[in-house]
Parts: C-alpha cells; sequence; structure tokens
C-alpha cells in the first residue's frame, strides 16, 4: 500500500473511529485501527465487536493493500505532524506501516488485516434515507435518558420508531422517559422499530456534522444489528433485543397544573440547589406559588445534613393550583440542558405522579420525571 | 432406679420421636402416604404452621373399612410383607410406622373410604388411644387430620422453632414434592389462605413457572442421562443463575426426596470453575434406579440413603450436569455470528499474593513493630478511619489505587460501595427517607417460602423506603426505591432480601435490620468489572474515607489492601533487605 494524504483529514479521521477502539479487549486487534484502500479513498475502521466505526477520506493512491495499526500510537503520532502531506508506504511481509511527513519518517508496527474482524455492510437496497433536519439534536436530548444499569440491558438503549413520515427517539431508566419526534422529509417504504444502544446513538451524535445531514439507516433483517451511513462515515452497532416498556401508557393524559419560566434561569436555580443537594441525594423540593395578583413563582429549595439549605426563586407563569414537588435535581438540570427553546413549562398533578417538562411551543420533545417522595 | 420395661405409651412417643420431629415430617409423611395411595391430588391444609392442624386430603385407593384399625397399629403397612421386600421398595413407605407415630403424639381423625366400599369410616385416636371407629359418608379417598400435635409432649413443643421458620419448612417440603410430581395437583392452604398450587398437568417446566416464577422457569436447562438400569433427568440452572446457599440443590431418587452431602457435591464438580466461590446452582435432579441398588431404609425418616454403587451414581450426575451445561453454555449475548474473532475470554489469572501485602486492618500493629524511618508520618487516626486519598486510578475495572501519607491503598470498588452504601441506608433508616418513585411499578414473584419472608420484612424495607406492596399470591410490586439505590435495579435489590436468608436465623431485631440492609446493598453495589468514570471513582473514595468503619464490608471482607511507605521500601531493597 502506498498512500498520500492530508495530515489533516487524517487526524480528524483517526479521531472519529478511535471511540470504537477497545484498548482492553484480549483481541490484540481490537487497539487497532484498520487502515485500507477503498475504491479512491482510505478507509479508517475501528471496532469493538459492538460497535464499529468507519469512515473515508480523500487519498492519493499509488498501490492499494491494508494493515491494521496500534490506535493509540498512530493518532498520537498523527497529531503531531505538520500540516502537510503525509505519505504511508506499508512493507506487507513485515506488517510495518512506514509513515513518512515533512522532516519525519517512522516505522509502525502492525497487525495483519485478515485478522480484523470484517465490518457489517449494507446492502444498499436495504437502507431507508433518514432525513431529519437536526437528528443530532434529537439525540442529544434522549439518549441521557437510558439507564446505565448492565442488569437491565434494554434500558440501556433508545427505541427508535420509523413509520410513514415520522421518527421518534425514546429512552428511559425506569424513573424518566424523554420522548422526541421529528418529521422525515420523505415516508419511509417500511417502518422500522429497534432499540439502539443509547452509546452508540450518542456516538453517532458526535461523528455526525450539525444541522441537515444525509443519513441511510439500514436494519438488516435477522442480523440485530442497525447500520448508520453518511457520505464519509458509517457507524454500525449491534441492537438490544428485547420488549422495550411501554411508555406511551405511563404518560399522563392532562395535568392540573402548567408552570412557565425561563429555561436559563429555572436551569440556573436548579445548578446551584444541586450544590447542596448532591450530598442529599440530589432531592430539590419545589413550591410552585401561583400569584393572586403578582406574577407567580418558583421556589427551588434543597437541604442536606452536612452541607446545609439553599433557596432560590424563579418567576413563573402558572396555570393551576399550586404544589410541592420533589425531584431529583440531576434529572431536571439534564433535560434543562438539552432543551433548546427560552421557556420551558413544568406540568404537574400532584406530588406523586411524574411531572413532564417540555419547551413551551413545541410539541415534539416530551421529558416526564417521577417525583421522589421524603417519607 | 430399678430397671423396667417401657409402658407402651412411652415407648411410642419415643418410636414417633424419631419419625415425627416437627410439623414438617408430618406433611412428609402423610403427603407421601397419599401420593402411594395413587392420589391424583393433594390437598395440604396447615393451620398456625401446623402447630394447630395439619390436615392431608387426597383421592387415592383409601383404606378399605374393615383394615381401618390396623392402618393405625404400629409397623402396621400395607406396602411391605417380608425383609426381602426391603430391598425391592417402590413406594415411599415402608415402616408402618407414620400413622401410629403421629396418632401417638396429637389428637388424629383418619377418615377414608376405598372405592369398592359403600361408605367410609371416621377413627379418632388420641394420644395413641383410639377413641371412635364409626361408620360415615366420605369421598373416595382419605383425609388425615392432625390436630393439636405433641399437644402431650411439652418438651417437643417447646423445640419447635418460630412459627415462620416451620411454615418455611413446610412450604420447601411441598414444593419439591409439587416439582417432583408435575402429574399430581397439589394445594396448599396456610391459614385458609392458598399459598402454593399446581395444575398437575404433567409438565413440570410449567411446575416451576408456578412455583417459582416464569423467568427462573424460562432459564432452566432440562437434562437427561441414562447409564444402563440408571437414570438421571431434571434440570439444573444456567451458570447466570445462582443462589448464595445450598439449599436449592434439590435430589428425588425414585420419587423420594433426599439430602445427600455427595450428590450435591456431585453437582458441583459438574459447575466446577462455572461458578463465582459462594454460589450454588439451582437445580432440581431426579435419580431413578432399580431399587435393589439403593437402601433407602438408613434413616427413620428415609432423608438419607445408602447406594450399592456410589461412585457410579455421582459420577453419572457430575457427567449429567457438566454436559448439560455444555450444551446449552450459549454464546455472550452481544456476540453475533455475523462478527468474527472470539468473544472476550475472562483471562483467569491466579491471584499473585506476596504474603507481606498485609491486609490494611491489620497493618496498624505491624506499622508500631517496625521501627519506622524518621521522614515518614504516620498520622495518628481515630481507629479503623482512613486517612485522606488521592485517587491514582482504577486496575482491572475492580480495584481502585489510591495514595494517602502512609503508602498505597489498594481498594475493591465493589466492597467499598457496598459499605458506603450499608452506612447510608443504616443512617437514614433512623431519619427521612428519600424515595424515588418509579415509572411503572415492577412486579415479580417468588417461591412461597420467599413471598412469606418478604411480607415479614415489608415493615423494615418501607422505613429503608422502598414502597413494596403485595400484589396477590405470592407477588409483588414494587413502585418505589431509597434515592440511595437509584442506580440499581429495583427488583433484583428487593429480591436480595430474602434471598439470602439462613435457615433459623432469629438475630436480634436490630441486628436483623442490619443484615437485611447488607444484603441489600451487596446487591446494589458497584461491581467488579464495572469500569467506573474518574468522577465516580474519586466520589466512592470521598465517600469511604467518611465511612465509621471503612476498612471492611459489611459482610467482613476487608475493603482496602494497604502496601506502606516502609514496606515498598524494604521490598525494592532501599533499606536493610527482608
Amino acid at each position: 500500500m502506498k498512500v498520500s494524504v492530508s495530515q489533516q483529514q487524517l487526524a480528524h479521521g483517526l479521531s472519529m473511529v478511535s471511540r470504537a477502539v477497545s484498548p482492553r479487549s484480549t483481541l490484540p486487534v481490537l487497539a487497532n485501527v484498520l487502515v485500507a484502500t477503498d475504491d479512491g479513498r482510505l478507509r479508517l475502521s475501528a471496532t469493538n465487536l459492538e460497535m464499529g466505526i468507519t469512515c473515508w477520506i480523500g487519498a492519493q493512491i499509488t498501490e492499494q493493500g491494508a494493515i491494521t495499526v496500534p490506535a493509540r500510537t498512530f493518532s498520537d503520532l498523527v497529531n503531531q505532524l505538520p500540516n502537510e502531506l503525509v505519505h504511508l508506504d506499508l512493507n506487507a511481509s513485515t506488517h510495518t506501516l512506514n509513515v513518512r511527513c515533512g522532516m519525519s519518517n517512522t516505522d509502525i508496527k502492525g497487525i495483519d488485516a485478515q485478522e480484523f474482524p470484517p465490518m457489517p455492510v449494507a446492502a444498499p437496497q436495504e437502507g431507508v434515507p433518514l432525513n431529519v433536519a437536526n437528528f443530532k439534536e434529537m439525540i442529544q436530548q434522549v439518549a441521557f435518558a437510558a439507564s446505565t444499569d448492565e442488569a437491565r440491558p434494554i434500558l440501556q438503549g433508545v427505541l427508535m420508531t420509523a413509520a410513514d413520515s415520522e421518527v421518534t427517539l425514546a429512552a428511559t431508566d425506569g424513573f424518566r422517559i424523554s420522548v422526541r419526534k421529528a418529521a422525515l422529509s420523505e415516508p419511509l417504504p417500511v417502518p422500522i422499530q429497534a432499540v439502539i444502544p443509547a452509546r452508540a446513538l450518542q456516538e453517532l451524535a458526535r461523528i455526525a456534522a450539525d444541522g441537515e445531514q444525509v443519513m441511510t439507516m439500514s436494519v438488516p433483517s435477522g442480523r440485530g444489528q442497525v447500520i448508520f451511513h453518511m457520505k464519509d462515515a458509517e457507524l454500525s452497532s449491534l441492537l438490544i433485543e428485547g420488549n422495550f416498556p411501554d411508555y406511551k401508557a405511563i404518560i399522563p393524559r392532562s395535568f392540573k397544573t402548567s408552570t412557565t419560566m425561563t429555561t436559563a434561569a429555572f436551569l440556573k436555580a436548579c445548578r446551584q440547589a444541586e450544590i447542596i443537594a448532591r450530598d442529599g441525594n440530589y432531592v430539590v423540593r419545589l413550591n410552585i406559588l401561583p400569584g393572586e395578583t403578582e406574577p407567580g413563582k418558583v421556589e427551588i429549595t434543597a437541604q442536606s445534613e452536612e452541607t446545609g439549605f439553599s433557596e432560590n426563586s424563579v418567576e413563573a407563569a402558572i396555570d393551576g393550583p399550586g404544589l410541592v414537588i420533589a425531584f431529583n435535581v440531576r434529572f431536571l438540570r439534564e433535560v434543562l440542558e438539552v432543551i433548546k427553546t427560552p421557556s420551558v413549562v413544568l406540568q404537574t398533578n400532584a406530588n406523586n405522579t411524574p411531572g413532564m417538562i417540555k419547551p413551551a411551543g413545541d410539541e415534539n420533545y416530551i421529558h416526564l420525571i417521577m417525583p421522589m417522595h421524603l417519607g | 432406679m430399678p430397671i423396667r420395661i417401657l409402658s407402651e405409651e412411652v415407648a411410642s412417643q419415643i418410636a414417633a420421636g424419631e419419625v415425627v420431629e416437627r410439623p414438617a415430617s408430618v406433611v412428609k409423611e402423610l403427603m407421601e402416604n397419599a401420593l402411594d395411595a395413587g392420589a391424583s391430588q393433594v390437598v395440604i391444609r396447615i393451620e398456625k404452621a401446623g402447630r394447630r392442624l395439619v390436615e392431608v386430603a387426597d383421592d387415592g385407593v383409601g383404606i378399605p373399612r374393615e383394615e381401618i384399625r390396623l392402618a393405625v397399629q404400629r409397623h402396621a403397612t400395607s406396602k411391605l410383607e417380608t425383609a426381602d421386600d426391603l430391598f425391592h421398595i417402590r413406594t415411599l413407605g415402608f415402616r408402618g410406622e407414620a400413622l401410629a407415630s403421629i396418632g401417638s403424639v396429637s389428637r388424629l381423625t383418619l377418615t377414608s373410604r376405598s372405592a369398592k366400599d359403600k361408605s367410609g369410616m371416621r377413627l379418632i385416636m388420641e394420644g395413641g388411644q383410639i377413641k371412635t371407629v364409626e361408620e360415615t359418608g366420605a369421598p373416595a379417598g382419605t383425609v388425615v387430620r392432625v390436630e393439636d400435635l405433641f399437644y402431650n409432649v411439652p418438651a417437643r413443643l417447646k423445640f419447635l422453632k418460630r412459627d415462620l421458620t416451620e411454615r418455611q419448612q413446610i412450604d420447601a417440603l411441598v414444593t419439591r414434592y409439587a416439582v417432583a410430581y408435575p402429574e399430581r395437583r397439589f394445594q396448599l392452604y396456610h391459614d385458609g389462605q392458598v399459598t402454593l398450587q399446581t395444575a398437575g398437568s404433567g409438565d413440570r417446566r410449567e411446575v416451576l413457572a408456578t412455583l417459582y416464577g416464569i423467568e427462573l422457569a424460562r432459564q432452566m436447562l432440562e437434562i437427561t442421562l441414562e447409564d444402563g438400569d440408571m437414570r438421571i433427568n431434571g434440570f439444573i440452572s444456567p451458570v447466570s443463575l445462582t443462589r448464595s446457599n445450598r439449599r436449592e440443590m434439590t435430589f428425588f431418587i425414585n420419587g423420594r426426596w433426599v439430602q445427600d452431602v455427595m450428590l450435591s457435591s456431585s453437582v458441583l464438580q459438574g459447575y466446577h470453575t462455572l461458578l463465582m466461590v459462594g454460589r450454588y446452582p439451582f437445580t432440581v435432579l431426579f435419580i431413578s434406579l432399580p431399587p435393589e441398588e439403593v437402601d433407602v431404609n438408613v434413616h427413620p425418616a428415609k432423608a438419607e440413603v445408602r447406594f450399592r454403587q456410589p461412585d457410579r451414581v455421582f459420577g453419572a450426575v457430575q457427567r449429567a450436569v457438566r454436559r448439560g451445561l455444555l450444551a446449552y453454555s450459549a454464546p455472550p449475548p452481544i456476540t453475533t455470528t455475523v462478527w468474527r474473532g472470539s468473544p472476550r475470554q475472562s483471562a483467569a489469572v491466579p491471584p499473585m499474593i506476596d504474603p507481606a501485602w498485609e491486609m490494611a486492618a491489620e497493618t496498624k500493629t505491624a506499622q508500631r513493630e517496625v521501627s519506622t524511618v524518621p521522614s515518614v508520618t504516620q498520622p495518628n487516626l481515630p481507629s479503623g478511619q482512613v486517612p485522606l486519598l488521592r485517587l491514582l486510578g482504577q486496575i482491572g475495572a475492580t480495584y481502585l489505587v489510591a495514595e494517602g501519607p502512609d503508602g498505597l491503598y489498594l481498594i475493591d470498588q465493589h466492597a467499598a460501595h457496598e459499605r458506603v452504601l450499608f452506612e447510608k441506608l443504616l443512617s437514614q433508616s433512623r431519619g427521612d427517607v428519600p424515595t424515588q418513585i418509579l415509572l411503572e411499578p415492577v412486579v415479580f414473584q417468588l417461591p412461597p417460602h420467599g413471598a412469606q419472608l418478604l411480607t415479614e420484612q415489608l415493615p423494615l424495607l418501607t422505613r429503608l423506603g422502598f414502597d413494596v406492596e403485595p400484589f396477590g399470591m405470592n407477588t409483588f410490586r414494587v413502585r418505589a426505591l431509597p434515592a440511595l439505590l437509584t442506580k440499581s435495579d429495583p427488583v433484583a435489590a428487593v429480591r436480595a432480601v430474602v434471598e439470602d436468608f439462613e435457615e433459623d436465623e432469629t438475630p436480634l431485631q436490630a441486628e436483623q435490620e442490619a443484615r437485611l440492609i447488607a444484603r441489600v446493598c451487596k446487591r446494589a453495589a458497584v461491581k467488579a468489572g464495572q469500569a467506573l468514570t474518574p468522577e465516580e471513582q474519586s466520589a466512592l473514595l470521598r465517600d469511604l474515607e467518611a465511612c465509621q468503619s471503612p476498612r471492611t464490608c459489611p459482610h467482613g471482607r476487608p475493603t482496602m489492601i494497604h502496601l506502606s511507605v516502609d514496606l515498598l521500601e524494604r521490598q525494592f531493597g532501599r533499606r536493610g533487605s527482608r
């Protein structure tokens, strides 16, 4: 293999795939990144057997070939190289990759590309276009609500349902649910339902560009995998098997009290309360006080035996009776951090039923949190 | 005192002691009689854990009217004629002692009608004396009512355990027989409430599902092995499903429940290296042998047996288990065939611990003996507390490495987290406990004795911040968890309460509370092999520093190993070699 690529593009490509490298695996080749010529471009791939990332970068190819090299060594090196053309030259008999750039000349020992696990390939006809404005934002608004508990694998996933012209992502950890809908620019030929590991989606959000993105998604039947294909990159992941909880049945149909606040003010109050609350199981109390004549407000208090007491007030437009309700402040903060609208609505019924948070004026996103209870 | 022949009454009470030891033994004898009588349905009613009443009703062949008096005589049986027959026993009973023994220590009512008789007979016996025998109308089959057990033997009454324990014994017994005889219908009532019921469909997996929950039944692996005239079949748990005690290893030999240490160890041999230390499988194995190959006449309650060729039996059990495990060992769930490459192997490296690596808990004395270098300051710490630690990292996703003023600390993250959760939960249980409500209540099922135990512990669980409520027969619903435990599986945390319960554990209330909390924490704590973020690691260290007794986990295992500066210097030969 003889290839020349730009240092910047190579460094960018390596940073993209490096998240799928598994340095602690017992299979040494998984700590490596595959460097291969592929149809006029240079292909970089890494996999940890659960998730794989591939990206393609433009290259000048004079001789075809493939090798795997230790990901850490290779990317550390490339990051230090000057912003010039990098010449890669493989000595196939010794599995050594020569990396030359400017005045620098390095030989890296690799492992035969044959030992690298084959990356799943989607048959072109199986892919469905997933044209969504801000798919990245969708993932960011949902994936954090998934569980990290390895004992409940199904909750570590995000349920994706797509039918006709609408796609929905939903995630829950048993205490909160995040659901985001979006319109597809063109209707799907076949409906899709899959539970995708939240971690894989988070990586997808990281490698996807902001804004409009042309992405094809394939769920090859019977293989338990999903493949997201973008122009220069591809991410594949194993799907999670099992029954995702029926979250629709849990979402209340109506609420008694609707409290509208400035997102930034509410978030700031929560962040301050968390400093005190984190030593007391993250409990904060929201005292929703509708005003008779003056505008209403929400008092946010946190108390910890060891740390102290904090109180913050946020002005609010309140429609409905007042209520004192306790939440895990971390849950509140995490959802407020992903709401982009200037105002946010908190809807409640009672102190033992879920509270719903959604961006004011946006029906596509809802987030449900179960309250806490002080015994 | 002169030597004299014991009166009939005393002699029979002594004999009864061997067979009838507690209410569960009465249930066992009567249930075996019912099974021997070919009953298709066995209904067992218990009141006050068997002290007040044990009643076993069957629809078997019944006792012919002219034989009813004989039935309660000592050494009267229809199951055996000559001593030779002892070696070909195909029935569960054979001694002809059960009814006589039970009758001598209780008020016994025997009602029976054999199918060929028009009317039945009722016999009432009190303390071994037949009071009345009369004709009565009765359905075909036999009903034995045993009331006021041990009313005339106060010494034995005193030795009965508390009701809960006696109930557990009965539940465990009936559960096992219900599994062993899936084609018979079993019903067990405690104080008028059904606690166990099987359909008698003949499907053993269905019985397991009814008694132990669908999830467990689905996972159990079915095994069979035939070796000449010996046959072994049954169910074994996959390696992922384990128990913390040996009690769920059940053996039936020719339809009779036996407890045999050698059989359990053969099963464990079959699981060898596949289970963690201190974890035991859940197995139900049925061994059938020609009657002459096994001597059941060893133990009055027939709980022990002797084999003619023990090695052959044990070897076969071990093979059957091993083979079953290997045949079913599914690939790790996350790999699929599309990915080439071997699944993760757990590299089993034997631990290499230099004896010089002392347990942290013991170092204090050791350090005083060795005269330390003046430059090393040993902070005076309150007993058992750990100094402020600086986190260095995590190794093997299992241990944290930290530096203290007096050397290096290796911390077992699981044990440390257990300790942290334990102290927090314990202190919270005395005040307001914040709980986190679940989005959707989780429903789960327990075996009858587990359900009973959990019901007893509900008030304590409530104080800890759980919201668990009964939800039908042996079924519970979890609605909220202590806020501390929100990172763990709610059902697993609640199950932990009953799973590790040791038999006859009757600690003081306060101690019991601590044990229960310890059990919950063990389940909820981070596991070995769980990678923690640096923030989580340092949070764990901080929490551990704040603990009252940070050096051991609630079960007494050490949470940390301390390598003192002094030790390091000696190991590296910087100061006088060892």
